[in-house]
């Protein structure tokens, strides 16, 4: 990945999503009029733009009508404008030590995952005209092709050996997404307090849990030395398939935890194996920040 | 050396390693293996786990004693220990070893091989020299010579080089060579059991040389196979042996030029007698098809007798009278003739005086009144030694024709006519049993118009072979010599009679050839140069570059030796066999003086248990890297996989012959079920997406309809059985290679016998992107189709079946949707009218596709849910096509279906 080029690796995630149409994120905030960049939403609602003629109906105000067009014909018409809203989205990938971790040379590691996810993601909302930024790099979201390629560019960077497993605590706008990619492995507590400061903030959030295969079938047998990724020791098993059961055991209650921290802060988890299709992540995170699966 | 009994150390010093077996032992203990180092990021949920099983910790006995196995071995090998059970040794002085490599040493070579080479090996173990020497001529004609004194290394070098010869031993010769060579000490001669004249003064001479041991070892009696002769039209075959001792059998097979087994018969020896002989009868064709007899399991060259043409098919000679004109087509004399004949001799059509240069043993001349003067004393000269010479009248012939005829002819003067004209034409009488076309069939439709009628004599009856119904001779016959004179009183082509037509003509014309069977007419002062040449082993080979080529006249008298070894000399159309069974006095046991120690080849071998342990060596080095691999985790399940398969396979071999009858497991899966079909294109993406989508696709139509189909089968068009599949989906990839004329052998027959094949170039979303032009995959199409039988194609009408088989639809989206979609133009009656092929661009397996939970894998473009949810309708319309064929299109349900459509 890293003699890739930048632009060989934007055009993988815009190869990722060639087949999906634009995505708009559904306001939430009816009341979160215009911000900068600005974009129609195809229905009525509040905006500048004119989208339609529309009968004169009970209860419309005297003020709506649009006394031209109502001049060519007997009936009255009030003049509709198109609903303009925008909502930054905010992603982080993970690029911690564990998330170099492939168990096979066949698979691609977690993190070149993480990181074609989020760009992928990141082309969708530019395409749909929202702006994005990379938590903890960006000031301020960007949008359009620009904003695009500074991502790809620190996307393609972040390959430092001794980032942190979780996100910064920064503070963001309000109403803001923010999509977390990262395997999750830290102990659950620092984990759920970084999602309650960012839910703190009224920031709605998802969570992509990478995952690589061998992490979840744990195939290993026999006389093995068991090494962390992150200084956290190393262990010899004896018998390593004796410890199967308990090791699955403890992963699928650490992975319910984190789901229930997420799930309490009203944010959204999911989980992805890299051995999966990457269009497999990305369709239900599409799905969820809002957009429309035509 | 050091030796302990049978058991001898070539490096003794080695043992001294053992010492260290001790040490390792106790390293081997100590040491546990290494574990496997893996990195995961996960570790932290390991920490505090606990098994209650603490293995391993240190090497398992059993692994630290196949490891001493292994140093033991090695240490062994490395010392080189040989059992010795001869017991044989060359104390005070060296070696001669002559070998018997004369025609009989073929018999038990390798035998004979493996005891020079254990003698040259007691040799080199003793530090001895050898001296070499061969009793038989050199196949370079050089006189004998002795080796001279060897190292065992030269010695064993030249062992490699001899090989039998195939003529017999000069012992006498050989003996002659020895002289003045010193005194030796050790003399071992391996003999062959045959006498020899020169025998006494070999004996003596190696007695003169040292301590002579005689090693003899071949088994029985050794057998010859002379020529076979031919009496009454049976092959008589004889054989010799060399003893007459017992009841014997031995068994002759006669194979033809292709080494096919046409015969195998059984020659017995009675007690006391060194002949046996069997008559073979055969078809004559079958007969002349075989060009060698050998007798079984005898490896000698005089085991084998090569049968030339003089057992085999007869050279025929044509000569056309007539005139010029008929020469060269159907009116021509020959023509027939050469049709009836091409079979089963060679045929030569030419002048009678370039005929008679190089004489066949069968001649016809047709429609040829008066041979030429100069000529006449010739063909007379070669009817006499055996010729065989058939005459046909014809116009010609009863304008003017000579005397050289088996009866006489009626009324020479030609106005009265030799030709007579017949109110009715006669058919062909039975043949008497005294005809050599005894056993014909006369076909009823046979007629002849015309004919020369002989001169009534006493002996006319005697000569006639063939009549006509009312007597008349139609083939008179009769002996010049060794020879054959035969007249068939018409002609050999149809001028006179439709029976060079018949099949008739062919078996009389045949009958007529074999008469000169055996023929040795025709060869005077031919040089023939060898052609193929017999090996010691009796096997054929190509001649080597010193032997000669023989003069034809010469050939009787023939001795085999190195200058002309048996074989067949010649040209492939002139071939003579010399044959070393012929050519051989019968053969005597060998006698020897009783002064001469006599042992046999066998048993006298020296065991080298270096190679056996060295072997072992590997073996067990292989174990005990599988098991400590397997200590280490490293291939867990594949050992223990491995095992249980061993274990299965054992249990199937055994049990698989009970279970064959009632178990369906030999029974495909696919014809239990409806299964659909996918190619695989060698991209998985492609493959994982057809995979789901006919999945999908089955899900739904289990929900709404009655098809209930069985997983898909990913298919290679290569090797995949497709016949059972109604219907193949095949995404094009660009990757995919094209299929090889097998694999569209195999599509095409599909196709042919009601197949589906739903070709999807997968890129209709090029229109929707709005781009022009053929995509990268459609274009690919024409090259994947290439070779296909497809027919016309055209879009799909409104109206057609797969708009109307479940569903009613207008256009058939996929994944995307605007490609069109294309079927046959006109469905041939094979298929019932149903389209075999189908071909689109809109990725109907991506629109199918579903996961576990039924959840589409892919959007549908640009549609949403409802394009998908036409796609699956699609899918539906498609599988009922599938099954049901044109049913809907029946004019039964257009009422139903018009009352539908609203009209």
């Amino acid at each position: 990945m890293s003699v890739e080029s930048v632009s060989g690796f934007r055009r993988r995630a815009e190869q990722l999503v060639a087949h999906l149409p634009p995505l708009l994120v559904e306001a939430q905030q009816v009341a979160a009029v215009v911000a900068q960049g600005v974009h129609g939403r195809r229905r009525v609602g509040p905006g500048e733009t004119f989208w339609q003629f529309r009968r004169y109906a009970q209860g419309d105000a005297a003020t709506m009508i649009d006394w031209r067009a109502s001049a060519k014909s007997p009936r009255l018409y009030v003049r509709e404008t198109e609903w303009e809203a925008a909502e930054s989205v905010w992603l982080w990938a993970d690029t911690s030590p564990s998330m170099h971790f492939a168990s096979s040379p066949e698979l691609a590691s977690k993190h070149e995952r993480a990181r074609l996810i989020v760009m992928a993601l990141a082309v969708l909302l530019v395409r749909g005209g929202e702006s994005v930024a990379l938590l903890g790099v960006d000031k301020r979201p960007g949008t359009g092709s620009a904003a695009l390629t500074r991502m790809a560019t620190r996307l393609q960077r972040g390959d430092a050996g001794d980032a942190p497993s979780l996100p910064p605590a920064t503070t963001l706008p309000s109403h803001a997404r923010l999509v977390l990619v990262s395997d999750f492995l830290e102990p659950v507590e620092p984990v759920a307090a970084r999602i309650h400061h960012f839910a703190g903030q009224r920031v709605a959030g998802h969570l992509v849990r990478i995952v690589d295969p061998a992490e979840e079938s744990f195939p290993y047998a026999g006389r093995v030395l068991f090494d962390g990724t992150e200084r956290e020791g190393t262990i010899l098993a004896h018998r390593s398939e004796a410890w199967r059961g308990d090791y699955r055991e403890r992963l699928v209650v650490h992975t319910e935890a984190i789901a229930q921290a997420a799930r309490s802060a009203g944010w959204s988890a999911t989980v992805h194996r890299t051995d999966g299709s990457p269009h497999a992540a990305l369709l239900p995170l599409y799905i969820d920040l809002g957009g429309h699966v035509t | 050396m050091a030796s302990l009994g049978p058991l001898a150390f070539a490096v003794p010093w080695a043992l001294v390693a053992l010492v260290v077996l001790p040490l390792l032992w106790w390293l081997l203990r100590a040491v546990p293996p290494r574990p496997r180092r893996v990195s995961l990021p996960t570790v932290r949920f390991l920490f505090g786990l606990t098994t209650d099983r603490r293995t391993a910790e240190t090497t398992p006995l059993w692994l630290i004693l196949l490891r001493m196995a292994l140093v033991t071995l090695l240490i062994l090998a490395v010392a080189h220990p040989i059992v010795t059970w001869s017991g044989r040794s060359l104390d005070g002085g060296d070696m001669l070893v002559v070998v018997d490599d004369g025609w009989t040493a073929g018999r038990n070579w390798p035998a004979r091989l493996a005891a020079l080479e254990d003698l040259v090996d007691l040799a080199d173990r003793e530090d001895r020299l050898v001296v070499l020497m061969t009793t038989a001529p050199a196949a370079d004609g050089a006189p004998f010579r002795h080796s001279g004194l060897m190292t065992p290394d030269d010695a064993a070098g030249r062992v490699l080089e001899l090989a039998p010869h195939p003529w017999p031993t000069d012992r006498q010769g050989a003996a002659e060579a020895l002289v003045g060579l010193g005194s030796i000490g050790h003399v071992f001669w391996l003999a062959d059991d045959i006498a020899d004249p020169g025998d006494a003064t070999l004996v003596a001479a190696l007695e003169a040389l040292g301590d002579l041991t005689v090693m003899t070892g071949a088994e029985g009696p050794a057998l010859l196979l002379p020529e076979p002769g031919v009496e009454d039209g049976e092959l008589v075959v004889e054989a010799l042996r060399s003893d007459s001792l017992g009841d014997t059998a031995a068994w002759v097979v006669a194979e033809d030029s292709a080494g096919r087994l046409v015969a195998r018969l059984k020659l017995d020896f009675a007690s006391g007698s060194g002949m046996a002989r069997t008559t073979l009868a055969l078809p004559l064709e079958v007969r002349n098809s075989i060009s060698r007899l050998a007798i079984e399991n005898e490896t000698t060259a005089a085991a084998v007798a090569l049968l030339d043409q003089r057992w085999k098919r007869p050279s025929v000679g044509l000569v056309a009278g007539g005139d010029i004109e008929v020469q060269h087509s159907l009116l021509s004399p020959t023509y027939f003739l050469a049709r009836a004949l091409e079979q089963d001799a060679d045929v030569r059509q030419d002048t009678l005086g370039r005929l008679l240069d190089r004489p066949p043993a069968v001649m016809v001349l047709a429609d040829i009144g008066t041979v030429a003067a100069t000529m006449r004393t010739r063909l007379e000269d070669w009817l006499a030694t055996g010729g065989v010479l058939v005459r046909f009248a014809g116009p010609a012939f009863s304008r003017e024709s000579d005397d050289l005829l088996p009866v006489a002819l009626r009324a020479r003067q030609r106005a009265l006519g030799g030709v007579m004209s017949w109110s009715r034409p006669q058919r062909i009488a039975e043949f008497d049993a005294a005809s050599p076309f005894f056993g014909l069939e006369a076909p009823p439709d046979v007629l002849v118009d015309r004919q020369v009628l002989a001169e009534p004599t006493a002996d006319l009856s005697s000569k006639t072979w063939a009549r006509l119904e009312d007597g008349t001779p139609l083939v008179t016959a009769g002996r010049r010599g060794d020879g054959w004179l035969v007249l068939i009183h018409t002609t050999a082509n149809t001028q006179w009679t439709n029976l060079p037509l018949s099949g008739l003509f062919a078996g009389m014309i045949r009958r007529l050839a074999l008469l000169a069977e055996g023929s040795n007419a025709g060869l005077d002062d031919v040089v023939l140069p060898a052609l193929v040449t017999l090996d010691g082993f009796g096997n054929p080979a190509m001649p080597e570059p010193h032997v000669s080529a023989i003069v034809a006249t010469d050939i009787a008298d023939v001795v085999p030796g190195p200058r002309h070894p048996p074989g067949i000399y010649g040209t492939s159309d002139l071939a003579r066999a010399v044959n070393l069974g012929s050519r051989l006095e019968p053969p005597d046991t060998l006698t020897l003086p009783d002064s001469v120690t006599v042992t046999g080849l066998t048993g006298a071998g020296d065991i080298d248990l270096r190679p056996f342990l060295l072997g072992l060596v590997l073996l067990v080095a292989f174990l005990e890297n599988a098991a400590s691999m397997l200590l280490r985790g490293i291939i867990p399940s594949f050992a223990r996989q491995s095992a249980a398969a061993a274990i299965l396979l054992v249990i199937a071999a055994t049990g698989s012959a009970t279970m064959a009858d009632d178990d369906p497991a030999g029974v495909p899966e696919s014809v239990l079920d409806v299964r659909f079909g996918y190619v695989r294109t060698g991209d998985p993406g492609v493959d994982r997406t057809s995979k789901a989508g006919l999945s999908g696709l089955g899900a739904i139509l289990t929900a709404r309809t009655s098809i209930e189909p069985g997983q898909p089968v990913a298919l290679s068009l290569e090797t995949d059985d497709l016949v059972l599949h109604p219907l193949i989906y095949w995404p094009i990839t660009i990757e995919q290679p094209v299929p090889s004329a097998t694999a569209r052998a195999r599509l095409d027959a599909y196709l042919a016998t009601g197949g589906i094949l739903v070709v999807d170039t997968r890129d209709a979303d090029r229109n929707l992107a709005g781009l022009s032009g053929v995509g990268p995959n459609a274009a690919r199409l024409p090259d994947m189709l290439r070779g296909l039988n497809i027919p016309a194609l055209m879009r799909v009408a409104p109206g057609h079946v797969l708009t109307q088989s479940y569903y009613l639809l207008q256009d058939f989206p996929g994944r995307w949707t605007g490609g069109a979609t294309w079927v046959e133009q006109h469905p041939g009656g094979l298929n019932d009218g149903v389209s075999s092929i189908i071909i689109g661009s809109n990725d109907w397996a991506g629109a199918w596709a579903l996961n576990n939970q039924l959840q589409p894998l892919h959007p549908a473009v640009p549609g949403g849910e409802r394009q998908r949810e036409m796609a699956f309708r699609f899918g539906v319309n498609l599988a009922m096509y599938a099954l049901t064929g044109n049913y809907k299109a029946d004019a039964v349900h257009l009422p139903i279906i018009l009352e539908r459509l609203g009209q």
